[in-house]
């Protein structure tokens, strides 16, 4: 059997439970890769910033459907009507949308202005007038916007980490809050450093980001907790490796969450923005294409091998691991292992090999599994 | 330890009922035709958020909301909403088809003043200069519109019932430019063009009354089936007019509104001398039906506590915001075949059980959403939304994952698939109620903080994870656990198994 588990595939592995990836062991390399991206991105935030859409340094802009138009004509058109530096782009295969910045003008002029380039725009679309979009923003609104979201966001952890303290544990708290700090840096460092627009729809999406961050998380540490109280009581499991069998044992609903979470959004990415291109559902595709990776990832990566550090300070666990150590053995447990351990008739010694310990042949001193 | 999470019958009884209910709603929303109350960036229409210009109380922003509410639904725009969100005002009014003429009543924002007329002027073609009001020319003492100069005279006659002196514009002012409404202060002077006759141009004098004067103004036909403005003074407003009146007695006077003049009424012509108004008075003219409105409304509401800046305005065309639904549904419906067809080929039987999960949460979501745009109390359905909706397809169906993993874990364990379910389930249920609160969390501190779109989000992200709660308790857990039970009995072609065949070692 051992030489036949080893021939399968990942995905049949993950299938059935068969899975013994070390996340805890390795943690040094997750924290590394994530440290890098988070410097990279906020050395490009010091030195190039964001790039704001109008909604955050005001402007004006506007859009038409002009199916058979070029940009040229367009550029041409619009700069007739006294725009001056516009910018035009083609959004999916008919949308056309102009961006110039009127906040210098008097309110009459801006209104006289925005009125001459929708003539402009829907001569040139072959349109009425009637079907020209405009927007004009302020120099201060994105700034207002941006505080609200901020003020959401701050309540939004305190009571993220006021929560997770009551139900699970202060320590679960602190390490789901670093991973949605760390999904917040890294989005906000692949905006900087990629240049995409940054728009009040990513805001929005960013706050989405976090709360999914979390939702995986939680469903991780409410198997990490269930297993506190069974598994690791039999004493024969470091705290590590009792969370890292955790999230084996969760492993291919992760996976499948993370792939069910991506599809629709890139979804939203692929089919709403690039091919029928409407802007806001790009703004918001993209910032949830982002977040979502980093989210997944950090679950899995950043929260329970941070929780793994910061359990294993505590002087029980620290011991634990040291006697486990000296007895020159430590239990790999696959979830498929783990759950013929702790079912029932289990009391007997099983022979499992797993994964990448499969040399290792493990005496499993099974008990019968207390359920609270 | 209890051994099953329902009874058969309260479980068929369940499921039965969710279905019906699901899918009854949705037929009943589609039979009734209603549909979701679109937000303006699908259906179209015009939104404006202001700000006041200087510190002012909570009571006088209060009244910007009614002014404006009055404004708006003087013009007839249905659905429209003014509402204060912080310190700023909010005015919405999707499925507007020329939103950009709702926008130019709506966003006449300065106060109404009344101003003495002091001459008429030009408008020459060619270069004009921008001139700050403290250095406006004076008029010449010929073309000034006095009471000497104008000479109206009382004459039953005539189709007006007055005569007066034709008085030709002071060529002074041909090449300066009309006051920018940044200079429009009431204490100095202006120089102004009439509404609809941008060449016709008046110098006007330092204000004498504003419009919260003015109690009250209505466009009316007057016997004869002309439009005229009836409006009525307040008790403090009477006395004022009364002055203004009597010191322009046979003269013009200008109502100003925004850098326009509205109209420029001679005071009193078919009367030898000045009586007093009253508290009342009519404004007659060369008036279409709808310039008499436009008036009216200017009149009663132009006057604002506090003057107000746009902090951003949109107007979205009709089409566009078809084309943005078109790509949001489109980009839903993709998703959800997408994550159904990933659901199948992974979890084979059990898969159906999320389709026909998903099938009923969306079927009960778009009636819900639906019925709601029949009340006041929901946000419209905007994009925001839209997208909250997609992104609640992963919160929903990882609920069945959730589940279905923990079935895996059982059945490995060596039990039955028919322990399994009710043992998974409870599991299941904890994982399911601890995630979500995290989710409708997030949910109802956005709806409560954030500003604008944020809202629309927030509401249908919370909307749809209530629901997944919903679901899982009465249409998941019922379904599966009946399916195990009968599993448990025969070898029926939806055998649990058939998703479940995962038990590792053991199926070798």
């Amino acid at each position: 059997m051992s030489n036949e588990t080893k021939k399968l595939n990942g995905f049949t592995r993950l299938y059935r439970g068969l899975t013994t990836i070390n996340f805890v062991g390795r943690r040094k390399t997750w924290f590394t890769i994530s440290t890098a991206i988070i410097v990279a991105g906020l050395f490009s935030l010091g030195v190039r910033g964001f790039n704001l859409g109008i909604d955050f340094k005001g402007g004006n802009s506007w859009e038409v459907l002009a199916p058979h138009a070029s940009i040229a004509q367009m550029t041409q058109a619009v700069e007739k009507a006294g725009l001056s530096q516009p910018t035009i782009e083609k959004l999916g295969s008919s949308t056309f949308q102009v961006t110039a910045d009127l906040n210098n003008l008097s309110q009459s002029a801006q209104t006289q202005e925005t009125n001459k380039v929708v003539e402009a725009m829907a001569k040139v679309a072959g349109v009425n007038a009637t079907q020209v979009s405009t927007s004009s923003v302020g120099p201060t609104w994105g700034g207002s916007v941006t505080n609200r979201a901020l003020e959401a966001l701050i309540v939004f952890f305190i009571a993220v980490v006021l929560y997770i303290s009551a139900r699970f544990e202060p320590k679960m708290a602190l390490a789901a809050f670093v991973a949605m700090l760390h999904d917040l840096l890294v989005t906000i460092g692949v905006y900087s450093l990629f240049g995409f627009q940054l728009t009040p729809d990513t805001v929005i999406a960013i706050l989405t980001i976090l709360g999914y961050s979390l939702y995986d998380t939680v469903v991780v540490f409410d198997r990490v907790r269930d297993n506190t109280g069974s598994v690791l009581k039999s004493g024969d499991m470091t705290y590590g490796d009792m969370v890292n069998l955790s999230m084996n044992q969760t492993l291919a609903r992760s996976i499948n969450t993370s792939l069910v979470a991506i599809l629709p959004v890139l979804s939203i990415l692929i089919v709403g923005a690039y091919i029928l291109g409407a802007t806001t559902l790009q703004n918001y595709g993209l910032a949830l294409t982002v977040g979502l990776f980093s989210g997944a990832y950090s679950s899995i990566f950043i929260a329970s091998p941070l929780l793994v550090v910061l359990k294993e300070r505590e002087s029980r666990f620290k011991e634990l691991k040291v006697r486990l150590e000296s007895r020159g053995q430590r239990d790999v447990l696959t979830p498929a292992s783990a759950a013929l351990l702790s079912g029932e008739g289990a009391q007997r010694a099983v022979k499992i090999s797993g994964g990448e310990a499969s040399d290792a042949v493990i005496q499993a001193r099974a008990r019968k599994q207390k359920r609270r | 330890m209890a051994a099953h999470v329902g009874t058969k019958k309260t479980m068929v009884v369940s499921l039965i009922l969710t279905l019906l209910i699901a899918f009854g709603s949705l037929g009943a929303t589609l039979a009734l035709g209603w549909g979701p109350k679109l937000g303006l960036d699908l259906d179209g229409g015009l939104s404006v958020v202001y700000k006041p210009a200087t510190k002012t109380s909570q009571a006088n922003m209060q009244e910007v909301v009614n002014i404006l509410t009055n404004r708006v639904n003087g013009l007839g725009v249905s659905g429209a909403q003014v509402n204060l969100q912080g310190k700023n005002v909010v005015v919405s009014a999707p499925g507007v088809k020329d939103a950009r003429a709702v926008l130019q009543a709506v966003g006449q924002t300065a106060q109404l003043y009344f101003r003495p007329v002091l001459c008429e002027t030009t408008l020459d073609k060619g270069k004009l200069y921008n001139v700050n009001p403290t250095t406006l020319p004076t008029c010449d003492s010929k073309y000034l519109m006095t009471q000497a100069n104008l000479g109206v005279t009382v004459n039953s006659q005539a189709v007006a019932g007055f005569t007066m002196n034709t008085m030709s514009p002071d060529p002074k002012f041909g090449k300066v430019a009309s006051t920018l409404p940044v200079y429009d202060d009431p204490q100095s002077r202006v120089l102004l063009p009439l509404l609809g006759a941008p060449t016709s141009r008046y110098l006007l004098g330092p204000a004498q009354m504003t419009g919260q004067s003015i109690a009250k103004a209505v466009a009316q036909e007057d016997t004869a089936g002309a439009w005229v403005v009836n409006y009525t003074l307040t008790g403090s407003g009477s006395k004022l007019w009364d002055q203004v009146a009597q010191a322009n007695f046979h003269q013009l006077v200008a109502i100003e509104l925004d850098g326009v003049i509205q109209s420029a009424p001679v005071i009193q012509p078919t009367q030898a001398t000045f009586t007093s108004f009253g508290g009342t008075g009519q404004i007659s003219g060369s008036f279409t039906e709808s310039s008499a409105k436009n008036l009216a409304i200017a009149m009663q509401f132009g006057a604002l506590p506090v003057r107000l800046i746009p902090l951003t305005t949109q107007t979205i065309s009709p089409t566009l915001g078809h084309s943005a639904l078109v790509a949001g549904l489109g980009a839903g419906l993709v998703g959800l075949a997408l994550v159904m067809l990933y659901a199948i080929l992974y979890y084979r039987a059990l898969g159906f059980v999320i389709l026909l999960g998903l099938g009923a949460t969306a079927a009960l979501l778009w009636a819900i959403i639906s019925a709601l745009g029949h009340t006041a109390f929901a946000p419209s359905f905007n994009l925001a939304g839209v997208t909250g909706l997609i992104v609640s397809i992963g919160i929903t169906v990882d609920s069945y994952i959730v589940y279905f993993e923990r079935l895996k874990d059982e059945t490995r364990a060596g039990r039955s698939i028919r322990t399994s379910v009710d043992r998974g389930f409870r599991s299941a249920w904890r994982t399911v109620l601890a995630a979500d609160f995290v989710s409708l969390l997030a949910a109802v501190l956005l709806y409560l903080i954030a500003v604008g779109d944020v809202r629309g989000f927030a509401f249908f992200l919370g909307l749809s994870t209530l629901m997944d709660i919903f679901m899982t308790w009465y249409f998941t857990r019922p379904l599966v656990v009946l399916l195990g039970r009968r599993s448990g009995q025969s070898n029926s072609a939806l055998s649990m198994a058939a998703g479940l065949n995962s038990g590792g070692s053991d199926n070798e």
